[in-house]
């Protein structure tokens, strides 16, 4: 099948959704291919923290001032996907007050509402902190939730005209002279052939990047850095935990609906795809954090993620446009030679609009076209009426018919309409489409349960084509690797009883 | 208080050392701190399932403790592990008795559509041993979400059909909720005629595990009166209704012969004189108790009931805080991946003991004089992945509390 359009964007994570909502609201067709289901690299797998920027006042004030303005943002245009936690900087004993001071002025300088608290009025606040704490400063963190995030945008997108196709990969980009004349991809899952005709391509593939950029045989400099997280069982702070040091690893506790995630490290990767937790990691994570808050040592954690930064190496010559220290945008008619293409690769989740901006910016320059972005001013769909575990609790608690009170899920208390409902917004292709889109299967037990009585349930709505055992062996294969790092105490006592069902009482 | 035998553990194991021990005469007390776990995994009673269904399990028995010199089977010896089942068997007279197809394994339905090899059966899951493709109608119940019927049913290869009785509940029943309600004559009759309506050519009509906790025949036996055709149970997600049916003949056994039973009853410390066992604190929130016996076992299973404990780094007994024998770092307990032709590492930890069930150090010498152990809770063992879980229970419970009274 053929498709023309204006621009093409590959890679469905935060910038190239971001891309498709800045475009589309300019009125220009987009089309946006993914090889996964949204938010599949870096946008899904990291801590979910809504950046004031404080963290990078110090080291890079640049990027910090970027963060707050895009903070401000946010909280206007997606109040729905933020949860406005603030945060606390503390200085333990061993840190010393010198930073404490450096960080103060730094961000005063960059416009960042930094409070030092007394102690004991933070202790209050969060009783588990370590008593020991020297300072605590509050700042205008939070948390958000990447994956609704980009959902919205997309929906808006849609609406606007911007065209999506997932678990499609990109598999040959066909070079005439200096442009980029048509790209060849095919659907992952059944095997469908397209070609697509566009007049701009954008990378937006992030770690990815240098895989998409050698179809055209181009290369850049990049190192990944992969970062992993623990999640506990039950939600240990109000606020986000920031260390006050410079920037290290294990210097953050993120809260996250009923859990908190501790990160992050920084581990160099060979591997666009290696996400798994080492056992020293593990140890590192809760070693360091247990410092801020010592519960950290009693907790039970449900699950260990990595995700993998793409680390942009800066360049002998500068002929592309650097827009800051935080990401880069790569015009490669200026480097290359290949005048229809850009990168946009790095930046923070909290900055994605703003890396959409300059991209869509850049392109509607090479277009000629002058239309201006308005992703910061208009409000994304959902915005207005977004209920949240009250309504949901109360719609259960309703005397609904039997099979719409039905609870799947235990631990996150997600019920059968809730699924059905996801079921129905439709283009979903796999189980995991399914699980992304909803808590199921992220609480205490990670599935063990509710997956069986998912896939009872998706069993008579036919997503589910292939075999429901194999299915069903697969996500027990992709729990595991979250949860085999973390396998001690009660967690370890849980998965006796989620292997003694699978394996002996229904012998998978 | 002073007992001839401390049985400490409320699973299969420990409810077999008591009635041995009982049987002989003794003074017993048994004690846990839940309810054990026949109700969480154990529907039928293994004994070595991954034995091929056309071998003898005499001869698979013989030839697997020759392979395997330190599992319970061989410990124990083959003659102790006929008498033992002997023993459990004698327990459950007609009609709810349990028996095997043959003289080995038979493979029975699940709830994820798949089958299982067994061992013993309970009458109520005999038609199931020999379900043929497409002779089975499979009945679910909407309102009961831990069956599917259609997903059970289509991996079957059989007819599936999802009852809707909304009069008799109207939001979500449980397991042994809906197990009471079959015990009750009327809903059992309504039941039946819905089953009949819908039945075809089948020759066979397959449920969910609930038919009934105290006299589950007559649940299975009125449905086969009404629908016409053999009726059968299949094991689902837990609680295990046929497992709770094991555990309640028991206790009501034990208790009638003046076996002492301590439910919901935690030990907070074992009192050690050298290498015995003086007595135990026995906690009852907000009551302590001192309890001793000449002689105890220890049948506390594995991580799910707290026999075994483990940390970030290791595994530890804490109890009598015997040396358990596990893998050198926590990074080998499990296999990086979850499905494997390899059982897990971590599941063959535990106890290691002579062949009288008594544990021992590395040179063989007995770390304590009259602490006997039973049960999941030994080392050597792949119950999971062997099947042999009640098998093991059973021998090893029977054993341990024979060499108790021997020595």
């Amino acid at each position: 099948m053929n498709i023309k359009t204006e621009v093409l964007i590959v890679g469905g994570g935060a910038t190239g959704i971001g891309i498709s909502r800045d475009l589309s609201l300019r009125g220009i067709p987009c089309l946006l291919v993914e090889r996964g289901d949204f938010a599949s690299g870096a946008s899904g797998r990291n801590h979910g923290l809504f950046h004031s920027g404080a963290r990078y006042a110090v080291s890079d004030p640049e990027a910090a001032r970027e963060c707050i303005a895009e903070n401000r943002i946010l909280r206007r245009i997606a109040p729905h996907c933020i949860e406005e936690t603030d945060g606390l900087f503390i200085s333990l004993r061993e840190d010393g007050l010198d930073f404490r001071d450096q960080f103060l002025q730094a961000c005063d300088r960059v416009d960042i509402p930094a409070t030092l608290l007394p102690c004991n009025e933070a202790l209050t606040l969060e009783p588990r902190l370590n008593p020991d704490l020297l300072s605590a400063v509050k700042v205008p963190d939070g948390a958000i939730d990447p994956f609704e995030l980009i959902l919205e945008n997309a929906r808006e997108a849609e609406g606007y005209g911007a065209k999506f196709l997932l678990h499609t990969g990109i598999t040959s980009l066909m070079l005439d002279r200096n442009l980029v004349k048509r790209a060849m991809a095919r659907d992952l899952i059944n095997g469908e052939e397209y070609s697509i005709d566009a007049s701009f391509i954008i990378n937006a593939t992030g770690a990815w990047a240098n895989q998409f950029l050698k179809l055209v045989g181009l290369h850049i400099d990049m190192a990944l850095s992969k970062g992993s997280m623990l999640i506990t069982n039950q939600r240990l702070n109000q606020r986000v935990i920031n260390r006050c040091r410079p920037p290290s690893d294990a210097d953050i506790l993120v809260p996250n609906h009923t859990v908190s995630i501790l990160g992050t490290t920084s581990v160099h990767s060979e591997e666009v795809e290696d996400f798994g937790v080492s056992f020293p990691e593990v140890s590192l994570l809760i070693n360091e954090t247990s410092k801020m808050i010592p519960a950290i040592k009693e907790a039970r954690f449900i699950r260990a993620y990595a995700g993998i930064r793409p680390l942009f190496q800066s360049e002998q010559k500068g002929d592309y446009r650097a827009i800051s220290r935080g990401f880069v945008l790569i015009d490669h008619g200026k480097r290359d030679g290949i005048q229809n293409l850009v990168t946009i690769i790095g930046g923070k989740l909290v900055t994605y609009r703003l890396m959409a901006e300059k991209t869509s910016d850049l392109i509607c320059q090479k277009m000629g076209v002058d239309v201006s972005c308005s992703t910061h001013l208009k409000p994304l769909p959902g915005a207005s009426n977004f209920s949240g575990l009250k309504d949901r609790l109360r719609r259960i608690g309703q005397g609904a018919p039997a099979d719409g009170a039905e609870i799947l899920c235990d631990c996150e208390m997600i019920g059968r309409q809730e699924v059905e409902k996801i079921l129905t917004e439709g283009k979903l292709r796999d189980f995991q489409d399914v699980l992304h889109r909803t808590r199921l299967a992220k609480g205490t037990c990670q599935g063990g349960f509710c997956i069986y009585r998912l896939l009872g349930m998706l069993h008579d709505s036919r997503i589910t084509q292939r075999d429901s055992n194999k299915i069903l062996k697969d996500f027990l294969e992709e729990r595991w690797k979250g949860i085999r790092p973390i396998l001690w105490g009660v967690s370890l006592k849980e998965e006796e009883l989620i292997e003694s069902i699978y394996k002996g009482i229904f012998n998978l | 208080m002073h007992f001839d035998l401390i049985v400490i553990g409320l699973g299969l194991s420990g409810l077999m050392a008591a009635k041995t021990a009982a049987e002989g005469g003794k003074k017993v007390l048994i004690v846990g701190k839940g309810i054990g776990t026949l109700c969480l995994f154990s529907n039928t009673i293994d004994l070595l399932g991954h034995l091929p269904k056309t071998v003898k399990v005499k001869d698979g028995l013989s030839q697997w403790v020759k392979d395997h010199p330190n599992h319970p089977y061989s410990k124990v010896g083959l003659k102790r592990v006929e008498e033992a089942f002997a023993s459990f068997l004698s327990l459950f007279p007609p009609p709810y008795s349990f028996q095997s197809l043959g003289d080995g394994n038979c493979l029975i339905p699940t709830g994820a559509g798949t089958f299982r090899p067994t061992y013993l059966v309970p009458r109520t899951m005999i038609a199931g041993a020999t379900l043929k493709n497409r002779d089975g109608l499979i009945v679910g119940f909407r309102g009961f979400k831990d069956f599917y019927t259609n997903y059970v049913a289509s991996q079957l290869g059989c007819r599936g059909v999802h009852l809707s009785l909304v009069e008799a509940f109207d939001r979500e029943i449980s397991a042994a909720a809906l197990a009471r309600l079959m015990e009750k004559e009327s809903f059992r009759e309504m039941v039946g005629r819905e089953i009949k309506k819908h039945l075809g050519a089948e020759t066979q009509v397959g449920l969910p595990a609930v038919l009934g906790v105290q006299d589950p025949f007559r649940v299975m036996n009125g449905l086969e009166e009404i629908i016409g055709v053999e009726v059968f149970e299949i094991p689902i997600l837990p609680p295990s209704i046929p497992g709770m049916r094991i555990f309640n003949r028991f206790k009501e056994w034990l208790i009638q012969r003046g076996v002492t039973f301590l439910l919901g009853h935690s030990i907070s410390k074992a009192i050690l004189k050298g290498k015995r066992c003086e007595g135990v604190h026995i906690l009852n929130p907000p009551v302590s108790n001192f309890y001793s016996a000449d002689r105890y076992i220890l049948a506390t299973g594995r991580f799910i009931g707290g026999g075994l404990v483990a940390d970030e780094e290791k595994i530890f007994e804490p109890i009598f805080h015997l040396p358990v024998d596990q893998p050198e770092l926590r990074e080998d307990w499990f296999r990086k991946s979850f499905f494997n032709n390899l059982p897990h590492p971590v599941h063959e930890a535990g106890i290691i003991t002579d062949s009288s069930l008594r544990p021992i150090d590395e040179r063989g010498e007995f770390l304590l004089e009259n602490v006997w152990v039973a049960g999941s809770i030994l080392s050597h063992h792949y119950a999971i992945d062997e099947k042999s879980r009640e098998g093991i229970e059973i021998a090893t419970g029977y054993t341990a509390a024979q060499k108790a009274l021997e020595g």
